[in-house]
């Protein structure tokens, strides 16, 4: 057995106007008193409270918060995605669905006629946006994935991600001149 | 024997060897694109360039034949300095529109530019622009942008089908692929100018955007569109099958398959019979088992000469030799009749009038047709009541339209029709009894084909809704009926289905295991 090192402290003795109790209980209501009527105060700035009155007041997520999922667009407005299955192959998941569909523009070819992502699935890694090559999809919504009743409910189809969806600063495709098109 | 150094490795090897088959044969890979084993060499895409000793330029490997003593670098330098040029004058006008191409997981561009190259485009101009999703023929589609001019499709329809359709027009870099004027790529094997395609160029009409080929997983499997028995890759995902593609035998088939055969994966998905039913409505096996047996022991216990049994040589040889067992000890019965689909289109490649995977099986396991009655028999012996009580295995009868709808029609004489099958067609509706089989993928077995080569395949994925093995459906029938027929395992039946032929046929057709 070693022997247990002891270190004596020093009580602080108690003057009478401690062992009073009464100035002492004022004294801490005070300060919680001051903590009340500062973070009641109508200019905010003054508060020091972390609260937030969800969702009456909005949360300001940072810059890279992933959200819940959206589809950009191309310049006319059409879906960016060319359904290359890149981003359902890398989901671990397994929540995105895709059916490739031809496109009635030969320059588009290929677009996705059924792109349905299971949110409840979904786990929020994000690595569908890394996988993506076009810059289709993309978690950058700021959005929660809203709460659902019912389990279909969580499936958004592409008109919905769409909705969400904003133009892409990088250029897809090149430009076709019509001979060539032909 | 010529002894040639290849990277330091030294190796004897055939004489009239190329280069790229030594290097093969030493171990090392020598990247090609217009080299195909079988067809002929025009060495003109360049990327199989090697160094060899004492030459003045760099030699195509997959031409230039090896002589004793020679000293071949496939990693040099010069080499690698080559290889990157001939793809990066390949990729220049490349659309590398790989997100959208069907070929984007099997593209030896692909490969080739991460093996070799992976370096950045140095083109600032605009690029070359082409023709895309052209219509070259009604099984094809044709995209000028990704061809890269190795002309295998070209040589392909000159050498193998002898059907001369496409050439080059066009010089330099507007050169494209093209048909002759009037002609269209409309043979019966135009799909294999896809598969031979090293790129995107040619791609399958029936595949296109279907699903990536990264995430097919592929089962070894026979098709079973006519006797030829061509060897396949049955390519599925998620329970479904995606395409064939032709697996590589020199016995059978080579490197190619039919396009009939191709799309004749469809005939799964098609049409299942996918509950056991009785008289229309969907029982479970165990229900359908005792009702089956039941009512089968009685047609026999009332009139067991009036039993008749359709074989079908859609069936694989295992269904079949527990068939005859099933036949034979349980049902005891001797009026059986060959079903299977009515011949078709021939010709002297690989296309077999006979539409049926199995008919030598059949042949093997019952020892010869003759037994066999044809359709007109089964339709007069059905209606002058000499068959009282059918069993059939799959829905196809070897009969033209108007013979099929005299065999259904008399179907009503039947006390007993009991429908062991893959497909409804029209018959599950009239069984009193329909048993679902499951189809080729969905189980593994052999077939023989034409040539009596037996041909192994594997089982691809889960049987579809309640569907079993034939084979299966006849052991619970059999235990049912009490006279039961014990397997495990398909190897048990083809051992025992082995050596009962073996033992009593001699004109049998020898177990040949493909490739």
């Amino acid at each position: 057995m070693g022997e247990v090192k002891t270190k004596p402290v020093e009580r602080a003795e108690q003057g009478l106007w401690e062992k009073s109790y009464i100035p002492e209980i004022l004294r801490g209501l005070s300060v919680t008193a001051g903590h009340f009527f500062r973070n009641i105060s109508p200019r905010k700035s003054q508060r020091r409270i972390f609260t937030k009155n969800y969702p009456e007041e909005p949360t300001v997520y940072p810059e890279r918060y992933r959200g819940l999922h959206r589809l950009m667009l191309r310049d006319d407005g059409q879906v960016r995605c060319v359904a290359c299955m890149c981003c359902s192959t890398i989901c671990p998941a397994d929540c995105i669905h895709i059916e490739a569909g031809e496109h009635d523009d030969p320059s588009i070819e290929k677009y996705p006629a059924v792109f349905v992502i299971d949110e409840l699935r979904c786990i929020v890694c994000g690595l569908c946006v890394e996988a993506c090559p076009c810059d289709a999809i993309r978690m950058d919504s700021g959005r929660h994935i809203p709460p659902y009743t019912e389990r279909n409910e969580a499936f958004f189809d592409r008109d919905l991600l769409m909705e969400l969806g904003g133009l892409s600063q990088a250029k897809q495709g090149g430009d076709r001149t019509p001979a060539a098109a032909e | 024997m010529p002894k040639v150094n290849i990277n330091g490795t030294e190796i004897e090897v055939e004489k009239g060897t190329t280069i790229l088959k030594a290097a093969a044969q030493a171990g090392f890979e020598v990247p090609h694109f217009c080299y195909h084993p079988a067809l002929s060499i025009p060495a003109n895409c360049r990327m199989c360039l090697v160094e060899v000793e004492g030459a003045r330029s760099l030699e195509p490997a997959c031409y230039s034949e090896v002589t004793d003593g020679m000293v071949v670098e496939t990693k040099s330098e010069r080499v690698i300095k080559a290889q990157k040029s001939v793809l990066e004058f390949i990729l220049l006008n490349h659309p590398v529109d790989c997100p959208i191409c069907d070929q984007a997981g099997e593209c030896k561009l692909q490969d080739y530019y991460m093996a070799y190259d992976a370096q950045e485009s140095r083109l600032r101009a605009e690029k070359n622009q082409k023709v895309k999703v052209f219509p070259i023929g009604p099984e094809v589609l044709y995209d000028g942008e990704r061809c890269i001019l190795c002309t295998r499709c070209i040589r392909f329809c000159e050498e193998i089908t002898g059907t001369n359709e496409l050439t080059i027009v066009q010089r330099g870099d507007s050169a494209e692929i093209r048909t002759f004027p009037g002609k269209e790529l409309d043979n019966p094997y135009s799909v294999c100018t896809a598969d031979i395609c090293p790129v995107g160029a040619l791609t399958s009409r029936d595949f296109r955007f279907k699903c990536r080929v990264w995430l097919l997983q592929s089962t070894d499997s026979v098709c079973t569109g006519c006797s030829n028995g061509c060897n396949i890759h049955l390519e599925h995902f998620r329970n479904e099958i995606q395409r064939y593609r032709p697996r590589y035998n020199p016995q059978v088939n080579d490197y190619w398959m039919c396009d009939a055969g191709r799309l004749s994966y469809k005939e799964v998905h098609t049409d299942r019979l996918l509950r056991p039913m009785s008289n229309g409505a969907a029982l479970n096996w165990h229900g359908v088992t005792e009702t089956a047996s039941a009512k089968l022991a009685r047609a026999l216990d009332d009139d067991a000469g009036s039993f008749g049994f359709v074989v079908s040589p859609q069936a694989s040889c295992e269904d079949l030799f527990l068939a005859k067992r099933f036949i034979e000890e349980v049902l005891g019965t001797d009026q059986l009749y060959l079903g299977g689909k009515p011949d078709g289109f021939e010709d002297d490649f690989l296309i077999k009038a006979d539409k049926n995977p199995n008919r030598q099986g059949v042949k093997a396991v019952f020892g010869g047709l003759n037994d066999f009655g044809d359709v007109d028999k089964l339709i007069d012996d059905i209606e002058s009541g000499a068959i009282k009580t059918l069993y059939m295995m799959e829905t196809h009868l070897p009969a033209d339209a108007e013979t099929r709808q005299r065999f259904v029609d008399a179907l009503d004489k039947l006390d007993l029709f009991v429908l062991q099958a893959q497909h409804c067609a029209e018959l599950a509706n009239q069984a009193h009894l329909a048993l679902p089989a499951c189809s080729h993928a969905e189980t593994e077995g052999t077939f023989v084909n034409f040539d009596g080569l037996a041909q192994p395949f594997e089982q691809a994925f889960a049987p579809h809704g309640d569907s079993l093995p034939h084979w299966q459906i006849f052991m619970r029938l059999a235990r049912a009926m009490g006279q039961p027929l014990t397997y495990t395992f398909v190897h048990q039946i083809r051992d025992e289905m082995f050596q009962a032929s073996d033992a009593d046929e001699n004109g049998e057709p020898a177990e040949a295991q493909a490739e």
